[in-house]
């Protein structure tokens, strides 16, 4: 806690340095972002806590079908593809991110509250998890539109980088807590709603009590059907829509982390108790990774990192296609997927953030999110179907062959048209 | 103006801690004294008529089920399926499924923690010997004749949520006796009409083993088909012998299967009997829907669980199923 009232006030001494020079990349970055980080890493810590033992506590203390589960939750994540693009645009006719994203982690904080009401009502849970998946997607176009408009325009790919890191630092420490908790107080699962919704509320807080919201000149628009044209007419500026059409036709080809983890399992023959040790590794890597790609983006490029980011995703499709890898191999291929959630995750919110104007920031940002929540969807749904049609082996193939041809379209229309990154 | 809200912030953060504390705390201490497994206070079983033919058996042992929690962990007990009577608790942790031959017994439950699933490998005394750790949900549970292999199902799902409907099991054959697992029924080499086939998609349920207790039957699911297997654990050979059977139990005489049948409707079957020497095919007595591995109880008829309860019917579908013992579920006969 001390590294980061310490970093702040650095951040403040800092702002006013030069841009452009040599320097500390936290005042390049900014408090916002490191603020923003914190209440990113506890939210996470609560959400991580309850959707890790959620499922077998659907299945196990309520008796849900484990099926029933599955299909509900895929169902709630496709859902918010439609929340973020809402989102981003409210925020941006009223000019003002903080409030909007400040009312998404609220959401999400209330939601915990209500798993203890919910109690044993399996509808009533479905009904919290719903409002928690909302609450999650109203929150990020505004809150990545604050990060945008809070670094310094020539850092965009840096200030992600720290935001992403500290978001994944939240994703890997919740599930321990929630194992420890549970192993200090047997089946207590209530225990978990409780103090995840106290780690939610100390985020609300800091966001809520810490951080300067960034006004833009609201874009004022006379109706809320105006403000939807006018971010959808953001589609009619070329650069941006290259990337929307780009990080769409990517996510399409994109397959699920829990079935490469499966891949990889089954090609390397351990224990499957062990998997979740492949998701730790995988965050490590991305938290390690997320500064220096950020950083490597703004100098080198974001749209060469972003799109080198799928040539890493593509490597580790390769796992899929051989019978046996060994645990060298692994080590590379979990690796290279860290990296590439560190190439792209943030990297591609630091790209949008340079093609859009700031009174459009967060409608931008919310309907490049939701077309990549939604090509993603569209993608695993199209990734069963295949698997039935034809077996996964042709299934793989067809997806390596889509990523890599999405590969050659986004390096031809986001890298070799990319301009050095525009000052706001 | 920073400074306050920043105080106010750390205020609210210890409060947070201070308060989330007690909680953990009053809760850890409460939940030593909460009661953990369904028992079967007062229930009377069923007293069963004896047939002649066949081994007869000495008692059955089932596990307790609270049905007002189905998914709670329950002890287990011993009934005399002859003398009826209340069935007596047996030493030994409370299981989710459970099934004792040759006196060894697999017990699958959840870790007291509820964190996670595992299979506990008992005695005939009832102690646990050895602990394995599950991935997925207990579904099924068998123990040859001899006592010294095991073999599981487990619900393996939440892997592919954007495709939904998929669901993926686990078949584990288990060395009772060293307390390690043996093989993954996904290893074998399954043929079909002379040739080896393999997916992707295989999946492996309901094992169910012969008196040698090295020869087994059990599902495969692909392709949409669900295929009944045979084959021999010590060979890591399956073969496909028909189609349209799950979870398959061999009658103690081996010539009979007894198994569930899709009727149709989406998660909805009947229970039949396939004699395998002829190709005979019954329906049983039995019409509601049925989920459940079913146990012989001699070789005239067939325990399985309904609702909440474990019933018995006639294996050549003639006569009415009976209720067997209510609030119980995964019979193993003792012959």
């Amino acid at each position: 806690m001390s590294y980061l009232v310490e970093s702040s006030q650095v951040v403040l001494r800092g702002g006013k340095a030069k841009a452009g020079e040599r320097t500390n990349i936290r005042k390049h970055i900014g408090r916002t972002v490191f603020l923003l980080g914190t209440t990113s890493l506890l939210t996470d810590i609560s959400s991580e806590m309850v959707s890790s033992i959620l499922g077998i506590y659907m299945v196990y203390a309520l008796g849900a079908s484990p099926l029933q589960f599955g299909i509900v939750d895929g169902i709630y994540q496709g859902a918010t593809a439609f929340v973020r693009l809402f989102a981003g645009v409210a925020s941006d006719r009223k000019g003002r991110h903080k409030p909007i994203a400040a009312a998404g982690y609220g959401i999400s904080a209330v939601c915990k509250l209500g798993l203890v009401v919910a109690g044993s009502s399996v509808a009533a849970i479905y009904a919290v998890i719903y409002a928690d998946r909302v609450g999650k997607g109203i929150r990020t176009a505004p809150r990545d539109a604050l990060i945008s408009l809070s670094a310094h325009p020539k850092a965009l790919g840096a200030a992600f980088g720290v935001h992403r890191a500290m978001d994944t630092a939240g994703a890997m420490i919740g599930p321990l807590l929630a194992f420890g908790l549970l192993t200090a107080a047997p089946r207590r699962y209530d225990t978990i709603w409780v103090v995840s919704f106290c780690f939610a509320v100390v985020g609300v807080a800091v966001i809520t009590l810490l951080v300067r919201d960034e006004r833009t000149a609201p874009a004022n628009p006379p109706s809320r059907r105006a403000a939807m044209v006018s971010a959808l007419a953001l589609l009619k500026v070329p650069a941006f829509r290259r990337l929307t059409l780009a990080a769409g036709a990517l996510g399409l080809a994109t397959l699920s982390d829990g079935f490469l983890y499966l891949g990889l399992q089954d090609r390397m023959g351990f224990a499957p108790r062990y998997l979740p040790l492949l998701f730790v590794g995988t965050a490590l890597v991305f938290m390690a990774l997320a500064v220096p790609m950020g950083k490597l983006a703004d100098r080198v490029g974001r749209g060469k990192v972003f799109v080198g980011g799928y040539l890493l995703l593509l490597g580790v499709y390769s796992s899929l296609l051989v019978p046996s890898i060994s645990p060298a191999v692994l080590v590379f291929y979990l690796a290279a997927f860290g990296a590439f959630y560190a190439a792209t995750d943030g990297v591609v919110m630091a790209l949008a953030g340079s093609l859009l104007p700031e009174e459009l920031r967060a409608s931008g940002m919310g309907l490049v999110t939701a077309v990549v929540a939604a090509s993603r969807l569209f993608g695993a749904l199209a990734f069963g179907a295949l698997w039935t049609l034809g077996g996964v082996g042709s299934a793989v193939i067809v997806f390596a062959v889509t990523l890599a041809l999405a590969i050659v379209v986004a390096a031809a229309v986001v890298v070799r048209r990319e301009v050095a990154p525009v000052a706001a | 103006m920073l400074r306050s809200r920043t105080a106010l912030v750390v205020i609210v953060a210890a409060l947070c801690a201070i308060g989330g504390a007690i909680y953990v705390v009053l809760a850890a201490l409460d939940s030593r004294s909460e009661p953990t497994a369904a028992t079967l206070a007062g229930k009377q079983a069923a007293r069963l008529a004896p047939v002649a033919a066949g081994p007869a058996p000495k008692s059955v042992l089932v596990r307790a089920v609270d049905p007002k929690r189905a998914t709670l962990e329950g002890r287990v007990y011993r009934v005399d399926p002859v003398a009826g009577g209340t069935p007596r608790v047996q030493k030994g942790p409370a299981c989710l499924r459970f099934y004792e031959a040759g006196g060894r017994a697999l017990c699958l439950t959840v870790a007291r923690s509820g964190v996670d699933f595992r299979a506990e490998v008992l005695d005939r005394g009832g102690h646990v010997r050895h602990t394995l750790t599950l991935t997925g949900l207990p579904s099924r549970a068998r123990v040859a004749p001899n006592g010294r292999l095991g073999a599981m199902t487990t619900f393996v799902s939440g892997d592919s949520y954007a495709a939904p409907g998929t669901f993926s099991t686990r078949t584990t054959i288990v060395d009772l006796v060293e307390g390690k697992p043996l093989a993954d029924l996904e290893k074998f080499q399954v043929t079909k009409g002379g040739e080896v086939i393999h997916a992707q998609d295989f999946n492996f349920w309901g094992v169910t083993f012969a008196r040698d207790s090295d020869e087994i039957y059990a599902t495969l699911a692909t392709g949409g088909h669900h295929y009944l297997v045979h084959g021999r654990v010590s060979t890591r050979k399956l073969e496909v012998v028909r189609d349209n059977v799950e979870c398959p139990s061999l009658s103690p005489d081996g010539t009979r299967i007894a198994y569930k049948r899709r009727d149709g409707k989406p998660w909805h079957w009947r229970l039949h009997v396939l004699d395998l020497r002829t190709g005979a095919d019954v329906a049983l007595s039995e019409r509601r829907p049925i989920d459940d591995q079913a146990e012989w109880l001699d070789n005239k008829r067939v325990l399985y669980g309904e609702g909440v309860d474990v019933w018995v019917a006639p294996a050549d579908g003639s006569g009415r199923p009976q209720r067997f013992l209510a609030n119980a579920s995964s019979p193993s006969t003792q012959r």
